[in-house]
């Protein structure tokens, strides 16, 4: 029985060492060293600084709104509107900044925006009780559709604002800001599940919610407040995205809520709810990202950048499994 | 199959001089634990065998071994004088064994009487089923346990106990020689216990053996002829039930004495009314209830099962929506369906279902004690770990609550282990009214008197404990007064020195 202190994965344990040997982290952790080792062998200008850039760069977008749905399905709830959210936010962000020429306006628009989709999602989910894999679907197909009502092309940008410019494709010192934006989010996420009775709410609330609500906790407001975040996180990665294309794409972000979602439970967070880290799930959007990274630089087929994804996360969901059953026995 | 013997009234020819199951120094070992350690259990034909233990000794896995459903590591297995080789549960029915699991595997979809014949029905002229046949049969085995059931009804839309039956006809159906019933009555109500001992009798006057599991002292008293006990996975003893008492049975089950299950350490009431209830109702069950409740009393409410104990429960703690009536806690009204207000002003409730209501069984222990007064260890939205942890290390302490570390998944611990630490997370946050909902449900013998005792200390702290029990013992040992609801209306509310057995069971069948 001892041993289960050091496997239990769920929420904050005493060490952090503890917590990433006893987790599904662990795993993880050794399919990514595998990865980068064997891709370098086959590869050497992996290793290269500018590589390396670019695959933070990339891993940006995914780790910002991954943090917001780390701590989502921490409470037991899905959102699938994300991909959808991220294109529509990155048309009317644009359209603002065309029309008002301030980045701040522009921002807020784009905030708003995405913060009142994850509040109708919440609502839905909390208030009429139904299942989020459903709202949130049915919030998706509203957003595809609604965002060829709003434009039916691409919408350009008109006002050269360098400082929006910057947003995808600034640097401070020599990381992208993108990158750094993607760190403080993280960061913030981390510290809220860790360390903050708020975090362990969200645990808890995903744990048990009926518990919760008894133990005079308000588990709606909970579960609101983590799909609204979701949403404030949508709102910047479309920002940036926009920036990084220059335009508001309403077809960009298709199929994004699934890479995001698969970084999620690759990091080990359950669909069930109550356990899982945000640790785990940097170390899922790296590997997704080292994995995608590497097939280019091999020279592979493009197309295998969604078929070996698909493989390692039934991997990696086996291999946990199979390191579970040796702990018990 | 053949079901030729199906006609009413026909005896089976069973020779009573053989032991109709023998099992000699049955060994189990799972990784890391040792089952069960040279167990054996002789059940002879016609006699009602009691099989008790606390939760862990080892019951569900012998009998799990006579159904087939795990192998043996060590030991024999007769029956009728003949040794047997019991690989799987098909194995067990072949040779006689029917064992009614707690679960019940039935398809609920099915009719009745097609389950009773699952195994293979009858065929009439070109292999097609023969449906009358089927009904006719599974009529005619009713009518052998004295038992009346639609053979065409569908099987989940039958009350639990009647899906008992149903599993009880099915074991005739396979000539059972061996019928084992685990804990058959854990959600049965008195009138279908009476119903259900009145079959098991038959089944014994047909020459069955009868193995009864249960941790229920006075229903093992009722109907048992013999009682094993085993604890830790080892034998203790096997005794005629003339030859034991209350006591001595409980000493076998958890191998010391109990002085007093119900120590009284508490003084006498206060005056103080902590919780005022008025008119109370609730749109399915609760009709017009009203009762106050002080501080320093434990105050016992008996029902029925479906009386509207757990209603009743849940609509004052704030949890349930009311249609009228008024809650006030400690003078401040309490909105319905709002625990944090509830939670605010100082009532709370221990649930009978711990587990979807109560533990959060991933998350360790500490965490599950603290849940309700996370907000008091928290230093500007952040939790102070250290504090948290030392408050809770303080309560595993003072209950003696036995787990490895505060870091253990509760889940992991045992079931009283459990009600301590939900009974933790209320102390933490500092009640003036505590709900206990069937105090002792799931919880061994041993750990029982000492979440007695601790509704006895609540109490004595200056609680208002309103205790909702189906459990006559524990509501006549521990509470000041004692109310009685029936149907959702309260019938009886008597001091505890006014009550008998009869007056309360009387105004609880109302």
């Amino acid at each position: 029985m001892d041993m289960s202190e050091l496997t239990q994965s769920s929420a904050p344990s005493r060490f952090i060492g503890g917590q990433l040997l006893g987790s599904s982290q662990l795993v993880l952790g050794v399919i990514l060293a595998v990865l980068c080792i064997a891709i370098s062998i086959a590869a050497p200008q992996f290793y290269s600084e500018a590589n390396i850039i670019a695959i933070l760069r990339q891993c940006a977008l995914v780790l910002i709104v991954a943090s917001g749905m780390t701590m989502l399905i921490i409470t037991a709830e899905v959102d699938l509107s994300v991909g959808a959210s991220l294109a529509f936010v990155g048309c009317i962000g644009m359209a603002v900044l065309n029309s008002t020429h301030s980045l701040t306006l522009g921002l807020l628009a784009a905030l708003a925006f995405s913060g009142a989709v994850g509040l109708f999602n919440g609502l839905v989910v909390t208030r009429l009780k139904v299942n989020s894999l459903i709202a949130t679907i049915g919030t998706m197909m509203m957003l595809q559709g609604g965002v060829y009502l709003f434009t039916r092309e691409a919408v350009q940008n008109h006002h050269r604002l360098a400082s929006f410019t910057d947003l995808g494709a600034g640097y401070i010192g020599a990381i992208p800001l993108p990158v750094v934006i993607a760190a403080l989010i993280f960061a913030l996420a981390a510290a809220t599940l860790r360390f903050t009775t708020l975090g362990r709410y969200l645990y808890a609330v995903g744990a048990n919610e009926r518990a919760v609500r008894l133990s005079g906790v308000r588990s709606e407001r909970l579960k609101l407040f983590a799909f609204v975040v979701t949403g404030l996180c949508v709102g910047v990665a479309g920002m940036i995205l926009s920036s990084l294309m220059n335009a508001g794409q309403p077809t960009a972000g298709r199929g994004f809520e699934l890479t995001v979602i698969a970084a999620v439970i690759l990091g080990g967070t359950s669909l069930l709810g109550g356990r899982g880290s945000l640790l785990g799930t940097l170390l899922g959007v790296l590997v997704l990202k080292v994995i995608d990274n590497g097939i280019i630089i091999l020279g592979w087929n493009q197309d295998l950048q969604m078929v070996v994804p698909g493989i390692v996360i039934i991997l990696a969901t086996y291999l946990d499994i199979v390191r579970n059953r040796a702990n018990v026995g | 199959m053949s079901v030729d013997f199906l006609h009413p009234g026909e005896t089976v020819a069973i020779d009573k001089s053989v032991p109709a199951l023998e099992m000699r120094g049955i060994g189990k070992r799972f990784p890391g634990v040792v089952a069960l350690d040279n167990v054996d259990l002789t059940l002879e034909p016609g006699k009602i065998h009691a099989l008790m233990g606390e939760n862990g000794a080892g019951k569900s896995t012998l009998i799990k071994i006579m159904a087939g459903v795990y192998g043996k590591d060590a030991g024999t297995v007769r029956l009728r004088g003949r040794e047997a080789d019991i690989k799987s549960p098909r194995d067990s029915l072949k040779e006689g064994i029917k064992v009614v699991f707690q679960e019940i595997a039935l398809i609920a979809e099915f009719s009745v009487a097609e389950n009773i014949f699952l195994e293979g029905y009858p065929t009439g002229k070109g292999g097609s089923i023969d449906w009358k046949k089927i009904r006719a049969d599974a009529a005619a085995l009713f009518k052998r346990i004295g038992f009346n059931v639609d053979p065409a009804a569908r099987t989940g839309s039958l009350p639990v106990s009647q899906q008992q039956m149903v599993e009880i006809a099915r074991a005739l159906a396979h000539e059972a020689r061996v019928v084992v019933m685990d804990e058959p009555t854990s959600s049965l109500t008195p009138n279908e216990v009476s119903l259900l001992f009145t079959v098991i009798r038959r089944l014994a006057a047909l020459g069955i053996a009868v193995l009864y599991v249960s941790h229920k002292l006075d229903e093992v008293f009722e109907i048992a002829d013999t009682v094993t006990v085993l604890r830790d996975g080892r034998h203790v003893s096997t005794r005629p039930i003339g030859e034991h008492t209350n006591d001595t049975l409980i000493q076998d089950m958890i191998g010391r004495r109990i002085e007093n299950l119900f120590p009284r350490k508490r003084g006498a009431p206060g005056s103080k009314v902590a919780l005022s209830v008025e008119g109370l109702s609730t749109a399915k069950k609760l009709k017009d209830v009203s009762f106050e409740a002080h501080a320093g009393e434990v105050l016992g409410f008996f029902g029925l099962m479906g009386a509207g104990r757990t209603e009743l429960a849940k609509a004052i703690v704030g949890y349930d929506p009311i249609t009228s009536g008024t809650i006030a806690v400690d003078g401040s009204r309490l909105l319905p369906h709002d625990t944090h207000t509830g939670v605010r002003l100082g009532i709370g409730l221990l649930t009978e279902d711990r587990k979807s209501e109560g533990l959060m069984g991933e998350l360790p222990v500490y965490q599950n004690a603290s849940l309700a007064s996370l907000s008091a260890f928290a230093r500007m939205g952040f939790v102070d770990k250290a504090s948290e942890r030392k408050a809770v290390q303080d309560y595993v302490d003072r209950f003696r609550i036995r787990t490895p570390s505060l870091f253990q998944q509760v889940k992991n611990l045992s079931g009283g282990n459990q009600q301590k630490v939900l009974i933790s997370r209320w102390l933490m946050r500092g009640l003036k009214v505590i709900v206990v909902d069937e105090p002792t449900r799931g919880i061994d013998v041993g750990a029982k008197s000492e979440i007695f005792a601790l509704i006895d200390r609540l109490a004595g702290e200056g609680l208002a404990v309103v205790m909702m029990t189906s459990e006559m013992p524990e509501l006549l040992g521990l509470a000041d007064r004692i109310a009685v609801i029936c149907e959702g209306r309260l019938t009886a509310i008597m001091p505890r020195d006014k009550a008998t057995q009869e007056n309360i069971l009387n105004a609880a069948i109302g």
